[in-house]
């Protein structure tokens, strides 16, 4: 038994040490400095261990620590009026309920058991039994630490807080022999990694009798929540020996990692792939009478509408609507004008965000990569500078006409509500606080094009390979997020920003004149 | 017509994958590329279409005694796993096709599209789905139709043939017998005996470099185990 725990371990943290190796490796500069040679390399190996270790010990301790502090221990002292031990263990006992069917662990599907027992071939049974005993223990150990520390602070007595690891282990073995004395009957197991709509339902409604009960004045009383969790330690007792002597864990883990296979044999990036060829839609048989590359972008675009011009129609139907509610909202409480008035002249910075939440860019560009140009790309004439900047001058147009149409409704419908609650004292602000929105809905569209082709970020397995692409993207969300947070007077963010949206979109376009014949191809 | 490539190296990291290379292909011939698992047949490729930066070297063509540089244009290259554009129906990508090249094609070259489709053995039918229906045979019959009409002076294939069934694999052989003449064709490949049936020349990409295996007057199974040794010789230097 120890050896089978000693080689599941090591595996276990092969497994995780290459994690923690490979996601270094994709972070650019420490790529650069990293050899080739890493997952050979010592110290890193020693490092990365150090790691994978910590993390282990970490999950004996801290899961049980954050869960019982604060899902429990925290919230049971909130409620005011009832007895804080009584509300505990009326949590707990609810909580590990849930716990026990959603998180059963032997029926749990990760990778490192499908590498144990599908790829290694180890004894299921073994491998099932000792590592199942092994987070039993953890679980064990944790709640009892926690159970004590939290318990006896809550004013629980010292056996009711000893009772608690009996019960979470009781339980779940209890649960688990259940489900594997069904298996003999039934020949299926509930997956635990695809949980069933009826197990959600019961899981909500435990979830609330925990921390709605409480609060209608309504706790199972201390003794009884004790006099409950006895039972079950009594069951987890004889759950052991069915769980010991089930003999069909090599065919429940067929079934439970069949469908993990299937996704490890189709990468992420097949699923990305297959889920963009289903954006494809020739419904309603759309042709072109255009030629050349007009032709391409017509049939590419409508074929496409279902991710390009119907959310856009969404958005802009969504925007139309809160408009529609907040001048309604304002014709029943006229009292608000002057409020809303004051905030529209500096809430200009907030439609960054906006703007930039709803712009469509990014799932174009991708669009256009994997059903497109990752195909075309690997044609000559498709390179040729001029056949780039011609499609690049059509995709532009393309792109910012998509996003304009929420641009103007949400720009009219401000530039309209400005003029409702009051107007301004400079009537220019109605024309910049409409143009800038314009400027900014403009200003992404140009960026996301651009740095799809400036920077092509991915391989051809439409991977996204290029770091510099993630941190100006990240950068890109940064900047949107703290715009959120700035308030400014509207003429002078209005003027910068269409001043800074018209430079910069004059500066990539150039910029994309002179380097996107060379940038623009699949990366290796 | 020649293409020359002269001291082409390329290293990832400290792997050196090709080096300093020097060779010259002659028009008219297939070339059968053979090198073990990571030889680095597909960076050679890569290289020469420009894909990926070569550390250094040149690639040029001589016509007529005159050296020039390689232009995208000069270069089709099919891949093994083709690569068609799903959003159009094979037709639609046709059209496409010939209306932006149609000068650089010439328009007494131009044939009909129901004509392309018949050399091709592409029914009508076929030809107006979406390319995202069509089997991996269609695509890839798809992707050499395009590639012959482009009339690249150099064809590079990468592992072509290999997962088509027997019936397309002997109409693609045909195809490429029939286009050898006035250009240069490379094909990469696993398949020892392909090559053999299919290739004028023998090349193998064995660490790093480049080398032509002599067929003197050896028979086909004694030239086999003149490769096979040549690949696993060298590989122990």
């Amino acid at each position: 038994m120890f050896k089978t725990l000693r080689i599941s371990f090591s595996l276990k943290n092969t497994y995780r040490v290459n994690t923690i190796l490979y996601s270094l490796k994709q972070i650019p500069l420490i790529r650069k400095i990293l050899p080739s040679t890493l997952y050979n390399v010592r110290g890193l190996k020693i490092f990365a261990n150090v790691i994978a270790i910590l993390w282990e010990i970490m999950t004996f301790f801290v899961t049980k620590l954050t869960y019982i502090g604060t899902m429990i221990y925290i919230v049971a002292d909130l409620y005011e009026g009832s007895a804080t031990d009584a509300v505990f263990l009326h949590i707990f006992l609810f909580l590990t309920i849930i716990g026990a069917f959603l998180n059963t662990y032997i029926f749990e599907t990760g990778k490192d058991k499908y590498y144990a027992i599908v790829l290694m071939r180890m004894n299921p049974k073994h491998y099932a039994i000792t590592n199942y005993a092994y987070t039993l223990f953890k679980a064990f150990v944790g709640t009892l630490a926690f159970g004590l520390l939290f318990g006896i602070t809550a004013g629980l007595s010292i056996w009711q807080c000893i009772i608690l690891p009996f019960f979470v282990v009781g339980i779940k073995l209890a649960y688990t022999s259940l489900i594997m004395l069904r298996y003999d009957k039934a020949g299926k197991v509930p997956s635990q990694n695809k949980v069933d709509l009826t197990r959600w339902i019961i899981a909500l409604v435990l979830l609330f009798a925990a921390y709605l009960l409480p609060l209608a004045k309504f706790t199972v009383p201390a003794f009884v929540s004790s006099m409950i969790m006895l039972p079950f330690i009594l069951l987890g007792i004889l759950g052991i020996f069915v769980i010991a002597r089930f003999k069909e864990y090599y065919s429940v883990y067929k079934q439970l990692l069949s469908e993990l296979a299937i996704q490890m044999d189709n990468t992420a990036t097949k699923v990305v792939a297959d889920q963009h060829k289903n954006f494809i839609s020739n419904e309603g048989n759309y042709t072109s009478n255009k030629t050349g590359y007009e032709y391409l972008n017509e049939l590419f675009i409508k074929r496409h509408r279902k991710i390009l011009w119907k959310s856009s129609k969404v958005i802009s139907l969504v925007s139309f609507g809160l408009i529609l509610a907040a001048f309604i909202a304002i014709l029943i409480f006229p009292e608000s004008k002057l409020e809303v008035n004051e905030l529209l002249l500096v809430f200009l910075p907030y439609f960054v965000f906006i703007m930039y939440a709803i712009n469509r860019g990014t799932s174009f560009t991708k669009a256009l990569f994997i059903n497109c140009d990752h195909c075309l790309l690997t044609y000559s004439f498709y390179k040729q500078p001029h056949d780039i900047l011609k499609l690049f001058t059509i995709r532009l147009r393309e792109i910012i006409k998509i996003n304009l149409v929420p641009a103007l409704i949400i720009g009219g419908g401000l530039t309209f509500l400005l003029f409702f609650t009051g107007g301004t004292s400079n009537p220019i602000n109605y024309a910049i606080m409409f143009v800038s929105i314009i400027c900014m809905s403009i200003f992404f569209s140009v960026h996301y094009l651009v740095l799809y082709y400036l920077l092509q970020p991915f391989n051809a397995n439409t991977e996204i390979k290029s770091g510099t692409y993630q941190l100006i993207s990240g950068a890109t969300y940064f900047v949107a997020y703290l715009m959120m947070q700035a308030r400014f007077p509207l003429f002078i963010f209005g003027v910068s920003c269409i001043v800074f949206c018209v430079l910069y979109s004059l500066i990539a376009c150039l910029l994309i004149y002179k380097l996107a014949p060379k940038t623009f191809r699949i990366r290796n | 017509m020649e293409f020359v490539i002269e001291n082409l190296s390329k290293s990832f990291e400290k792997k050196e994958v090709l080096k300093d290379i020097n060779f010259t292909f002659e028009s008219g011939k297939i070339y059968g590329l053979l090198g073990r698992n990571g030889a680095g047949k597909t960076t050679l490729f890569n290289c020469i279409n420009s894909d990926l930066k070569a550390d250094s070297g040149n690639f040029y063509l001589v016509e007529d005694g005159d050296k020039r540089g390689l232009k995208p244009t000069d270069i089709g290259y099919v891949l093994s796993t083709p690569t068609v554009p799903e959003f159009l129906t094979g037709r639609e990508f046709l059209k496409f096709f010939l209306d932006i090249n149609k000068d650089s094609i010439g328009k007494d070259n131009i044939r009909s599209i129901d004509d392309y489709f018949a050399t091709m053995n592409i029914s009508a039918e076929d030809s107006a789905r979406l390319l995202k229906d069509y089997s991996h045979g269609m695509k890839n019959k798809m992707q050499m139709l395009i590639n012959i009409i482009a009339q690249p002076n150099i064809m590079l294939l990468d592992e072509p043939l290999t997962s088509l069934d027997v019936v397309v694999a002997e109409e693609m052989k045909q195809i490429l017998r029939s286009l050898k003449t006035g250009r240069i064709t490379i094909l990469s490949t696993h398949i020892l005996d392909l090559a053999l049936d299919l290739c004028d020349t023998i090349v193998l990409l064995n660490h790093g470099t480049l080398e032509i295996i002599d067929k003197e007057n050896l028979d086909s199974s004694e030239f086999k185990t003149r490769i096979i040794a040549a690949l696993t010789e060298e590989s122990h230097v």
